[in-house]
């Protein structure tokens, strides 16, 4: 089954909790990551402001920080090729990557606060 | 002292900067010490003097006093710590990513939040049962967590797949990502902090209004929580019969005795110390020796020399270069309980007498200043920001659109995320930027604003910006971006409000690096309530005069590009008139 990783950018605030505006996006990709590990998707989240090393570490991650600068994040691999950059995938993306039959894609539920940045 | 009743092995005492914790603490542990106790004081004061008063330089790492048997002590630098912290995250990377990201990484991680968890990392080893504490019958810390801090460690939700996996998703827990420690030992260390037969807490507190409402919401928050076991001690309290000296003692014990008869009930049902004013300075073993113990002691100077007229600028000084520019955004920083409210409004009615529109914003939560102010001046306009108010209705929206679907860990995770510090502040931020958009045709006074910490966080996500060009429309105001209003001092002047004591100058010259951090210098320093400014009789009101001399210097020399310093007033400083005397170093009439 393919990987997917998803770099996320550092900045807390704009998840809402902290933020000026409340981010659905965030929201409901939360649920949707979610949604797709109980489907059995490999999927792992990378907080820049926690975990800058997966990204200095990462060539790709790297290059694509030099060329494009955080406000470019998201960046979403899949088996370690970009896949998406710049917002975060929708549910039909997701099982696409993942090999999950979008007929179980069901109501989100769930993990909200998970927007993986810090207060 | 009550407090000093058979107490049990971990003391915490906690009050807002300046009331005197440090040194009831190392006063705390002299007298346990002399008592043939083995104890450990730890400060996490950042201006310690706990290495001055006993002549010994500590830091961080247990260290023995000799000049007091049995006694030992610690320094632990919130600061310092952060700042470890931080080193550890992004050190890694430094010179490896691009510097604008490592930037970016670093003001994440700036926060009080931080600070704050990085503190309690460094106290978790010393309130779990190890070899390193064995020995000591007493642990006094000069400072206690705050409930936010402990509740969010004890919500079980905080921790799933965090802490235990090195990943995942927690908020205002993100900053506990790189600590090291596991969530046992956490856990123990909360645990220890709930349990009355090992903990007792101690509020200090002035005999202020303000301050004792304060101390009752952490009262009440604390023992929510568990920390059941509180004391209260009233320092610095005016003696009776100081009153009978001059007419300043006598109103200041008035409103003393005044805000302790109308102490929250909360309050009155704890068992209560209280410690007069002394007329010697907090330094050396043998001041300690004698702070708790009531005491009549003829130790004090038999008189202070203070200069005839204090050689300072007023805050009128100060407003006529203000009134320069015809119109602008004045924005009164400072901690609580240094009279950003009161110093607000004088600077508003200085402003409007000189015939200048001034609307005036305030989050006084008493709002009788607003409502004395209201109609007052013709030109003069007072609004009202409630932060309770603002934070409620703020906290509410979130919950009711994304904590929609959570489930129940869930929600109570947002629900503590919400009591964070950053959402009273961005909850505020909302109501403050609908406001300054006035200042391009008038003078617009505020009593609060965003740190340089919010504004650096909201600016780099393109929300401040968005949120701001989107309040102030087309107004015609030339800026280029709303940061560089605030960072322009012709459109924007921040003014320092800080008291003229030690801890609260420290304090405020942390908040001036951090406004620096965000490009923002502040354009003035206020010190408020001077003694020495109200030129008082009272020998007691002269050693405290003659102390704030040195701290008023500081801010002079050290910190503040200008300077006003207004006088402690007899009268609470309500209304026009008493203002006006605020702004001029007027003595009152009776």
């Amino acid at each position: 089954m393919a990987t997917i990783q998803i770099f996320d950018p550092a900045l807390c605030c704009s998840t809402g909790v902290c933020g000026v505006e409340v981010d659905q996006a965030l929201v409901s990709f939360a649920a949707d990551v979610d949604w797709a590990k109980q489907n059995g998707a490999q999927l792992e989240r990378f907080n820049l402001a926690g975990q800058p090393l997966a990204f200095a570490e990462n060539a790709t991650v790297k290059a694509f920080l030099e060329r494009s600068g955080q406000e470019a994040l998201p960046l979403i691999l899949v088996d370690g090729e970009v896949a998406l950059a710049g917002r975060y995938p929708n549910r039909t993306e997701l099982a696409r990557w993942a090999g999950i039959a979008t007929a179980n894609a069901t109501q989100p539920q769930g993990g909200c606060c998970s927007g993986s940045r810090c207060c | 002292m009550q407090f000093l009743n058979q107490p049990p092995r971990y003391l915490f005492f906690t009050g807002k900067g300046g009331v005197g914790k440090t040194s009831i603490a190392c006063a705390t542990a002299v007298q346990l010490a002399s008592e043939g106790k083995r104890v450990l004081l730890v400060s996490t004061d950042p201006a310690s003097n706990v290495g001055q008063v006993f002549g010994e330089s500590i830091g961080n790492h247990i260290t023995a006093i000799p000049a007091v048997p049995k006694l030992w002590a610690l320094e632990i630098d919130p600061q310092a710590a952060a700042q470890a912290y931080r080193d550890r995250i992004v050190g890694p990377v430094r010179g490896v990513l691009p510097e604008s990201v490592v930037k970016g990484i670093e003001e994440q991680l700036s926060g009080a939040c931080t600070t704050e968890i990085a503190a309690f990392d460094e106290f978790t080893a010393l309130l779990i049962d190890s070899t390193l504490t064995a020995d000591f019958e007493h642990i006094i810390f000069d400072t206690a967590p705050t409930g936010h801090t402990i509740r969010l460690l004890q919500l079980p939700g905080a921790w799933s797949g965090f802490l235990e996996e090195g990943k995942g998703d927690a908020s205002c827990l993100g900053p506990l990502a790189g600590l090291e420690k596991q969530r046992t030992q956490y856990k123990s260390a909360v645990d220890a902090l709930a349990d009355p037969q090992r903990t007792r807490l101690i509020l200090v507190a002035r005999a202020q209004r303000t301050t004792l409402r304060e101390v009752a919401r952490t009262h009440e928050e604390l023992a929510a929580i568990g920390l059941s076991q509180q004391y209260l001690v009233v320092n610095g309290v005016l003696p009776a019969s100081e009153a009978a000296h001059d007419e300043l003692a006598a109103a200041i014990h008035q409103r003393e005795q005044g805000a302790l008869m109308a102490m929250p009930d909360v309050l009155q049902a704890l068992p209560r110390d209280q410690i007069d004013l002394k007329p010697f300075n907090l330094v050396g073993l043998d001041a300690l020796r004698h702070l708790l113990v009531a005491t009549t002691s003829g130790s004090a100077a038999s008189s202070i020399e203070l200069p005839a007229e204090l050689d300072a600028p007023s805050l009128s000084s100060l407003v006529d270069d203000i009134a320069v520019d015809g119109h602008g955004l004045v924005m009164l920083m400072g901690k609580g309980g240094v009279g950003k409210t009161t110093l607000a409004a004088a600077v508003a009615v200085e402003l409007a007498q000189r015939g200048l529109p001034v609307h005036l914003t305030t989050s006084d939560p008493a709002a009788h200043l607003s409502e004395t102010l209201e109609g007052s001046l013709p030109n003069l306009t007072v609004s009202r920001i409630d932060p309770h108010t603002e934070t409620e209705r703020y906290r509410q929206h979130v919950l009711d659109t994304k904590g929609a679907q959570l489930d129940a860990e869930g929600r109570a995770l947002l629900e503590e995320d919400l009591r964070s510090p950053c959402t009273e502040e961005i909850a505020v931020f909302q109501a403050f930027s609908r406001i300054i958009r006035e200042a391009g045709k008038k003078f617009v006074i505020m009593d609060t604003a965003p740190t340089g910490h919010t504004l650096l966080l909201l600016d780099a996500t393109g929300a401040y910006h968005r949120e701001v060009t989107r309040q102030m429309g087309n107004t015609g105001l030339h800026y280029t971006t709303p940061m560089m209003q605030l960072q322009d001092p012709k459109q924007t002047k921040v003014l320092i409000a800080t008291l003229a004591e030690t801890t609260p100058v420290l304090e405020a010259a942390n908040l001036q690096s951090d406004l620096r951090r965000a490009g923002i210098e502040p354009w003035a320093w206020i010190v408020n309530n001077s003694v020495t400014a109200a030129r008082p009789d009272s020998l007691l009101l002269r050693q405290r005069a003659f102390n704030e001399l040195k701290e008023i210097d500081s801010v002079a020399t050290h910190h503040a590009k200008r300077f006003a310093v207004v006088p402690l007033l007899k009268n609470e400083p309500v209304g026009v008139d008493r203002l006006r005397h605020l702004a001029h170093h007027l003595t009152e009439e009776a």
